[in-house]
């Protein structure tokens, strides 16, 4: 009980924060930019695709629909959605230390893991609705503007999917994603227990995802050996659900990977947070 | 110590910071029902103690108990307990009446009802709506004590409830504190540097320098013990009265002020010195004690 109100409060403070807010905006007007380029931008290669592709198959609707869209829109976000998610998770422990609120809030008569669970909870809450939101944006808005059909995807040939298991892919992809920036925000959620202001945190976070992500996608025989120790690897395991088949023992290893890593960071935050002393 | 039911006891608390040695093996009692000022100069130690109490840091050694629960309960110990740490601070964006919402929900003391009393008692109802950034520091620290008193603690905490605020706010401050003592029967336990302050308000006290306590106990019995206090006489004749004073063996330290006249004298001899004037026909109007706090606190510093 104690923790469902702990985790309201947080996302009460969040939600009254507006930096919780430049995701959205940023998402709001970027996306459908986007989508309204992709209409443009394709309009020349939809005619060569559609008679490539219809000497040997199909294609119910536009090959190049709301599912591409998305699927193309979904590509370039990698170094910007964690810079947007780590705002709040940067920001929520030494956020209030900076503001000086924890001198309240830390001496009440509650345990400093109901504290450290209601921040994450809260900050995972955040995440999943941004994620929700950039879902929505990206494929509701896709197919409302280029509309549905089958699923052109080119990966060893193409493949067309149809439309109900394009969506079902997608919502797995998702799913992925999110797991992926509840990893940044465990990543964010750490360097916060750590410092005194909200700045570090988000460099921090973001220092961190560069670092991983050069390292897992510069294509050199020395990054190789260990590239699969870096989780960023794993970032791009999403693109996976549109294969046939599916590598399912590939996503759950990259999943466990992540899921691991995810915990590892939040169980050094809380270590950090259970001994840290509230001096300002 | 005294033998009297306790709200909040320390024993043998230490901490230390690298090379500096907060906190040194320090033991006091407050007394149920007191307001009890915690005193020493800057560093010595005060706001450490009070973050141990308050659960912010940990303390190296030493335990505490608060209302008879102990410190080894972990955070339930503070149960009875509220505190207001340094100056109050606020999430800026939210009004008062949201505030207090948010803290108030953390030990389920978050009934409107309960937060409109309390910001009418700290006279702040009107203002109940405005963002915290729009107060002054006063009111937030008015703010600090009625979110501090919204989980109906039996002892209160505060850390120099005063600092940062001008004569106007400090008067105002110190008017609460005694009113919520009486109001509310809450122990208060307050942490100052301002010997004027902890006079005014204060039961008992204790002093700590470097780390250490130097004494404690309740304000009669500390004054009790000392020889010499500095006296203000106000007098009808202060010509005639100078001269007595001057030939008379009780005072010392003679000093012809505005509408007074200030004199050492050893405590039990006052009584005396009044009789004698008055037999001399001396009028007296008034006798009062000028800084014996101060006083009592500087002779202890020379000891050190």
């Amino acid at each position: 009980m104690i923790l469902l109100k702990l985790t309201q409060n947080e996302l009460y403070k969040i939600f009254s924060l507006i930096r919780s807010y430049i995701g959205f905006v940023f998402f709001t007007i970027i996306i459908p930019l986007i989508l309204w380029g992709y209409g443009l931008g394709t309009t020349h290669i939809q005619g060569q695709i559609e008679s490539a592709v219809s000497e040997m198959f199909f294609v119910e609707g536009s090959p190049t629909n709301g599912f591409t869209a998305a699927y193309f829109v979904m590509n370039f976000f990698y170094v910007h959605i964690p810079f947007l998610i780590a705002l709040v998770g940067g920001d929520i422990f030494a956020g209030e230390q900076a503001n000086g609120t924890f001198r309240i809030y830390a001496t009440r008569p509650i345990s400093r893991l109901s504290i450290f669970i209601s921040k994450t909870l809260a900050t995972m809450i955040y995440t999943l609705i941004f994620m929700l939101y950039f879902g929505l944006l990206t494929l509701g808005l896709g197919l409302i503007w280029h509309g549905g059909g089958d699923m052109l995807v080119f990966h060893q040939g193409i493949l067309i999917l149809e439309g109900g298991d394009a969506m079902r892919r997608f919502i797995l992809a998702y799913g992925f994603s999110f797991m992926n920036m509840a990893l940044v925000s465990a990543i964010a959620i750490f360097f916060s227990t750590m410092v005194r202001n909200a700045i570090g945190p988000v460099i921090g976070t973001m220092a961190i995802i560069i670092f991983s992500l050069m390292i897992s996608t510069i294509p050199l025989e020395v990054f190789k050996n260990i590239q699969p120790y870096v989780f960023t690897t794993y970032f791009t395991n999403w693109e996976k659900v549109f294969y046939d088949p599916i590598p399912w023992i590939d996503l759950l290893r990259g999943f466990s990977f992540i899921v691991a890593n995810l915990f590892m960071f939040l169980g050094i935050a809380f270590i950090i947070f259970r001994r840290k002393d509230i001096l300002s | 110590m005294s033998n009297s039911p306790a709200a909040l006891e320390c024993h043998g608390l230490s901490k230390r910071f690298k090379t500096i040695q907060a906190l040194d093996n320090v033991s006091l009692q407050v007394p149920v029902g007191s307001i009890f000022g915690f005193l020493g100069p800057n560093g010595a130690g005060k706001s450490t103690l009070i973050r141990v109490i308050a659960g912010l840091i940990k303390s190296d050694a030493g335990h505490f108990t608060i209302f008879d629960k102990s410190s080894h309960s972990g955070h339930k110990v503070r149960q009875h307990m509220s505190t207001l740490v340094d100056r109050a601070d606020f999430y800026k964006n939210l009004s008062a009446f949201q505030n207090m919402k948010i803290l108030g929900r953390l030990t389920g003391h978050d009934q409107e009802d309960q937060i409109n009393r309390l910001l009418d008692l700290l006279g702040l109802y009107e203002r109940r709506k405005d963002k915290v950034k729009t107060f002054s520091q006063g009111m937030k620290q008015r703010l600090g004590l009625a979110q501090a008193l919204l989980p109906n603690p039996k002892l209160l905490v505060l850390d120099e409830p005063t600092t940062g605020l001008d004569p106007q706010g400090m008067h105002e401050i110190r008017d609460f504190i005694l009113k919520i003592a009486r109001e509310q029967n809450v122990t208060i336990f307050l942490s100052s540097h301002l010997l004027h302050e902890v006079e005014l308000i204060c039961s008992d006290i204790a002093l700590i320098f470097n780390g250490k306590l130097a004494a404690q106990g309740s304000m009669s019995t500390i004054f009790q013990d000392m020889e010499d206090v500095s006296v203000e006489l106000e007098v009808e004749n202060s010509e005639s009265a100078l001269k007595y004073l001057e030939k008379s063996k009780l005072a010392s330290d003679i000093k012809p002020l505005a509408n007074a006249i200030s004199i050492e004298i050893q405590h039990q001899a006052i009584p005396e010195l009044i009789r004698d004037m008055s037999a001399k026909n001396i009028n007296i109007f008034s006798v009062s004690q000028r800084n014996r706090l101060e006083k009592f606190f500087l002779s202890l510093m020379d000891k050190k």
